[in-house]
């Protein structure tokens, strides 16, 4: 708390001091359209001669503060013509501008304009954005595309379809919280996950580390993804299909209409997903059809069958006088699954099935410059109907050879008996966010969220079941101050979160398990966040970021509620806190001749109290979060990437977190033998790098011919704590390498593209979560229009 | 512009650098070396496994957080403290820490039954313990659950019969296994089954096998219903068995005046020692009773030419609280863990102690050391002592979890002397003794 009031005092009296200096200053302000009316997002507009200079906003709109005096202005943005003008300045000015596409730009043109991803990495927390844009044609799931972002792994459980767990710089999967245009991902329900949005709706992927925003609303301990979706200027069919390895089928349909100037849009989503996940598990064991000897070999899965439905419109109006945007939308998934496996391969499962399905409606109004210019205000509210049905009737044990023998326990309730256990979590979020530009380099922003979850819990098999009916209700108000000065060259942010849990528990199944004859049956507590980041550019190609939160994470619904097949509940599970310090370096510099390299490296450090784990129950292959008293997590990640011309793209990343129990006592005042101890079960070291060559116009006019490979380095780590038993009888997670190669052809502007990608080339033994096997070498074909 | 990235990368190169720093300058926890340790020199002409847990005791599968073993030639004060950071192996990844244990062999159902039945032993190579397994054969028609079974050697050692209820508790179920190959010899249902009152079988119950006259001995409780597991709503029954066909010549309740329950109904024997043939080829059975809702431990004998309970016999007259474990000692003493109902029934409470039985007049008294009673130790679920060369090592760890620590009582002479310390901060579950 120190060193956040030291930190705060320091960047508050740096900004007294600048807003005083800039008082003397006029105003010069306008829009930059292209040639066909449409605002331009991110042009650069700098003051020649001059270390002034901005970027436009959503709209088109710039501003600058300026001395009284005369100027040559320099309006750019990559595959635009460059605009250049002299202004005299003397009092507020406006001065639009119109930029002429230019065609031609990725062969000569200097690259002067910043993207979307690099504005957003100059803001004042530590954040990376993907470009999803790049990889739409040949990428088949997002967490792929995420997966392959410096200081990220994404754990996969299986194949399509399968349960995953991301990992920002250590921190653990619900320690990270998924957004999608700001709004949290969980709105959707909970068949929406990052392997199964579409690929097509995505414009890019914001990866903030560590310290999030106060505009998103919730809380957070380790990071947060949100994806933004395409907001395109013009109306547009996307559609795809692609078919795999494993009968996997992937088929998406995304668009845009509007109807002429009238601001009504109307924006269609629907895909389907389908895969038998039928891939080869490596020496298993199995036993033989007589039952007489185990023998081990390889096996194919053979119930994990996966499809997913997911259809959304989306219709409303934007660009209004009244609003900037207003939307209503409703969308369906449904998901059928077959389990193969418990939290580890050793249980294999034969009948198991999870059935899930959802409806949500969501309206979002959104209105910048409200009653008077600089007041903004956004509004979201969604209700979703989530109800999912485990099915597990039957006593049989089941192996790898896919026989079995009848026995006297359920595959997944175990002694819980034979049940069809139906789950209906009903989520309602409102989300509201209030800001103020009180001039071009302050302003201000309040914000408020509700997150209500029911889990009510039935069993339409099992007339011994008593029906629960749980409740989590979250309430978060964050309030932000952020303040820009140098003429954006420095950027810093305030922000202080109130966190509000009330906790309802009925549920008594497994009490011994869950915890829920130990907690109070209803409970409310209050935590309060805080945190500051700011961002300095030292000279053009070098900026430095640090960033410093006092974070809370409450349990997610999963974490405390258990996820009603793998995953038992616990209602004892206390928050997690931690202070987290974020330290970046970043900048790209544009070498002249098409030449561009972009850097960046960051150190962090987070102490975290009663940091929450996931731990697999041996005895039933089960697993289930719980509380380390004190972690301490401390690491580095840097990235390099260099760019000639569009063609060649080279990018390496590599990673390291040391997460280590810092808690030397247990609750009994003993020695903690884990003290010291690196936490077990989650790769620590890993890295990635990628290589791409763009051919332009091969064989058709406007067309590209794009050749990539990429290679994934995970060290190994172990399963369990290291403390326990001497390293040559411990059970490990061997060091991967996995490679994986894409082609991608397009042509009439991109119109058309056809891709084919093989995935572990190499066909290598692939691990994640608890040993869970993943699939080997496997060939995916995607063909897109896009119109 | 160059110039510029010049100074960009120095200034790049220096905030790395303050990272590390930063990194560095608090000095980093290491993760523990385990310090090299000199090797084991025997002493006795077994081997000695020692189980503990991290952060409560392991037993009855109470522990998700890992079961720890090391195996040791001595328990004898001159050895080194036994240490178990990253040293040892961890059980509970694959197996449970309850198991058959003869020779140098282990026999259990492992934690995922699917691996089906499984004979390991444990290898010492220098002071690093591995287990290996010599077999493991799959379930054919019966199967059994990790922890849930009872067992009892026939045919001199060379087939082990398994015992065991189905999930819903209504009727048990056997297998015969041959101890050297683990095939399965025979298997099927026990022509027993609940009444009408007490509608559930207990979890394993006891299978003891008597030589004198080759029969088996199913000690097993029924239960009011599922779940309760009070000894006041339970009666014990004892069906006496043929071991060649494994027909029922003999099934009984036992008055609740004699023994209303079993001290352990649920998992055999499999860690817990409840029973012992004195010379005289007498058995003697270790029960419970209750009275005022507390629960008391008796130990009843069935002499070697009868099949029932003698209703006038029982070892533990006036018994602080329910009975943990016992073992004979011979010459008609027995060694037993025993709790103090008046200190707590937790599984954690720090209630237990032990002491020694005369079988012949009847009494018990606390162990002593050094003129005083050894105090009270925690571990409801927990085997801490081994009789073997006329001497019975046993574990002791204090109130309040103080030193873990074994102690030796000299069967001939009733002398007690401390023996080998354990790593602190570990919660002491089992002693076994094995075959080298």
């Amino acid at each position: 708390m120190r060193l956040f009031k030291y930190f705060t005092t320091v960047l508050l009296s740096l900004s007294l001091c600048v807003t005083l200096s800039a008082q003397n200053k006029v105003v010069l302000s306008g829009t930059v359209v292209d040639n066909s009316n449409q605002p331009v997002f991110a042009a650069s507009v700098v003051v020649k001669s001059h270390s002034v200079g901005t970027y436009t906003d959503e709209k088109g709109f710039y501003k600058l503060e300026l001395a009284p005096g005369k100027y040559v202005v320099e309006v750019s943005l990559m595959g635009y013509e460059s605009q250049e003008v002299e202004l005299s300045v003397k009092s507020a000015t406006k001065k639009n501008f119109v930029l002429q596409e230019n065609a031609l730009f990725l062969e000569s043109a200097k690259v002067v304009g910043k993207s979307k991803e690099m504005t957003l990495r100059e803001g004042a927390y530590a954040v990376n954005a993907i470009n999803v844009q790049a990889m739409v044609n040949t990428v088949n799931n997002l967490a792929h595309a995420i997966d392959r972002t410096t200081g990220i792994r994404v754990r996969e459980e299986g194949g399509v379809g399968s349960d995953f767990d991301l990992s920002i710089n250590g921190m653990s999967g619900n320690s990270i919280r998924y957004f999608i245009d700001g709004m949290p991902l969980d709105a959707k329900g909970s068949n929406v996950t990052l392997a199964n949005i579409p690929v097509n709706t995505i414009d890019r992927v914001e990866v903030y580390k560590g310290v999030i925003p106060a505009s998103f609303g919730t809380d957070a301990l380790g990071g947060a993804i949100n994806i933004v979706t395409k907001k395109a200027k013009r109306n547009y069919t996307d559609f795809s299909y692609g078919y795999g390895s494993f009968s996997t089928h992937k088929l998406s349909y995304t668009g845009q209409y509007g109807i002429g100037k009238t601001g009504f849009v109307i924006r269609p989503t629907f895909s389907a997903d389908y895969s038998k996940n039928n891939y080869l598990m490596k020496g298993v064991t199995y036993i033989s059809e007589d039952r007489s000897e185990f023998l081990t070999g390889d096996c194919r899965r053979f119930h994990d069958k996966f499809h997913s439905l997911y259809g959304r419109l989306e219709l409303g109006f934007e660009n209004r006088k009244w609003a900037d945007e207003f939307f209503v939308s409703g969308s369906y998934s449904k998901i059928d699954k077959d389990i193969q496996t418990g939290a580890t391969q050793e249980w294999v499962y034969g009948m198991v099935v999870r059935h899930s399905q959802s409806y949500n409606v969501d309206a979002r109004y959104k209105k910048n410059n409200l009653f008077t210019e600089g007041l903004g205000l956004s509004v979201n509210a969604s209700h979703t109907w989530d109800h999912s049905a485990m099915v597990d009737t039957t006593y049989r044990s089941y192996d790898w050879s896919g026989r079995y023998i009848e026995g006297t326990l359920s595959e997944l309730s175990r002694n819980g008996g034979k049940s069809i256990r139906h789950y209906k979590r009903p989520l309602t979020m409102v989300r509201t966010n209030l800001s103020y530009d009180i001039n071009a380099n302050h302003s201000i922003a309040l914000n408020y969220m509700l997150n209500r979850t029911g889990n009510q819990q039935y069993d339409t098999y099992n007339e011994l079941f008593v029906p629960t009916n749980d409740m989590v209700m979250k309430h978060f108000v964050n309030m932000s101050y952020n303040q820009s000065f140098f003429a954006g060259k420095m950027n810093n942010a305030f922000f202080v979160k109130d966190y509000v849990n009330h906790l309802e528990v009925r549920q008594t199944e497994h009490s011994s398990t869950t915890g829920s004859q130990k907690v109070e049956a209803v409970s409310t507590k209050n935590y309060l966040g805080y945190g500051v980041g700011t961002r300095y550019t030292i000279v053009d190609p070098a900026s430095v970021k640090l960033s410093y939160e006092h974070a809370v994470r409450l349990p997610s619904s999963r974490e405390l509620l258990g996820n009603g097949s793998t995953v038992y509940a616990n209602f004892q599970l206390k928050p997690e806190i931690s202070e987290n310090f974020n330290l970046g370096f970043f900048g790209t510099w544009d070498m002249g001749a098409g030449h561009q390299l972009s850097y960046e490296a960051n150190g962090f450090v987070r102490l975290v109290q009663n940091y929450i784990k996931a731990t697999v129950t041996e005895k039933e292959g089960m697993m289930q979060y719980q509380n380390v008293s004190a972690v301490n997590v401390k690491g580095v990640d840097g990235e390099i990437r260099y760019d000639w011309r569009g063609k060649l793209h080279f990018m390496a990343n590599a990673s390291f977190n040391d997460s280590r129990d810092n808690n030397r006592y247990t609750p009994e005042g003993m020695e903690s033998i884990t003290y010291g101890c690196r936490v077990p079960n989650k790769p620590w070291t890993f890295a990635n790098a990628e290589l791409s060559y763009t051919f332009h116009n091969v064989g058709l006019p406007s067309s590209r011919l794009r050749i990539s490979y990429d290679y994934q380095y995970i060290h190994w780590f172990y399963l369990t704590w290291e403390a326990f038993g001497s390293a040559s009888t411990k059970p490990r997670i061997p060091t991967q390498h996995i490679s994986n190669v894409s082609l991608l052809y397009s042509w009439a502007d991109g119109r058309y593209n056809i891709s084919g990608e093989c995935t572990n080339l190499f066909d290598a033994l692939a691990y994640d979560n608890y040993k869970l096997q993943k699939p080997g070498r496997g060939f995916f074909l995607k063909f897109r229009l896009f119109l | 512009m160059i110039k510029n990235f010049k100074s960009a990368l120095k200034s790049f190169l220096a905030i790395v650098m303050i990272v590390l720093s930063v990194l560095a300058c608090k000095e980093p926890v290491p993760t523990p070396e385990p310090e090299p340790e000199p090797e084991p020199q025997p002493t006795a002409d077994c081997v000695f496994d020692l189980y503990v847990s991290v952060g409560k005791h392991g037993g009855m599968s109470q522990n998700k957080n890992g079961t720890l073993m090391r195996r040791v030639l001595s328990l004898e004060a001159d050895q080194p403290e036994v240490q178990f950071t990253g040293k040892g192996v961890e059980i509970t990844s694959d197996y449970t820490l309850e198991s058959i244990v003869k020779g140098k062999y282990y026999y259990q159902v492992p934690q995922n039954n699917a691996k089906g039945f499984v004979k390991f032993h444990v290898e010492l190579n220098g002071t690093n313990e591995s287990i290996v397994v010599d077999k493991s054969v799959p379930f054919q028609k019966n199967t059994f659950y990790a922890r849930k079974y009872t067992h009892t050697w026939l045919d001199g050692g060379k087939t082990l019969l398994v015992v065991g209820t189905d999930s819903k508790h209504v009727k048990a179920v056997y297998t015969k296994f041959d101890a050297e190959t683990l095939a399965i010899k025979e298997e099927g249902v026990l022509d027993i089954e609940p009444t009408a009152t007490h509608t559930t079988l207990s979890t394993a119950g006891l299978a003891v096998y008597r030589e004198s006259d080759n029969k088996i001995f199913y000690f097993y409780v029924l239960k009011a219903a599922e779940g309760i597991t009070d000894a006041a709503s339970s009666i014990t029954r004892i069906a006496v068995i043929n071991p060649s066909t494994m027909a029922i010549e003999s099934d009984k309740m036992v008055q609740n005046a004699v023994m209303e329950s079993l001290t352990g109904t649920a998992y055999g024997e499999l860690m817990q020692e409840e029973h012992f043939f004195d010379e005289n080829g007498d058995l003697y059975v270790a029960g419970v009773k209750s009275a005022d809702s507390k629960e008391y431990g008796v130990v009843r004998r069935i002499k070697k030419t009868s099949i029932d309970f003698d209703p006038s016999y029982n070892a533990l007259v006036n018994a602080e609280g329910k009975i943990l474990t016992i073992q004979y000692m011979g010459n008609g003493k027995a060694f037993a863990y025993m709790r103090n109902e008046e200190l707590g029934t937790a599984t954690t409470a720090i209630s237990h102690a032990y002491s020694i039985l005369d079988l012949e007049n009847c009494k018990h008294s606390r162990v002593q050391y050094n003129g005083s009673d050894l105090g009270y130790c925690g571990g409801r679920f927990s085997q801490r002592s081994v009789v073997v060369g006329g001497k019975v090592y046993f574990g002791v760890t204090e109130k309040d979890y103080g030193q873990n620590q074994v102690f030796i009582y000299d069967i001939a002479s009733g002398k007690v002397t401390p023996g080998v310390k354990l790593q602190n901060g570990l919660y002491f579950d089992i002693i076994r003794a094995l075959d080298k």
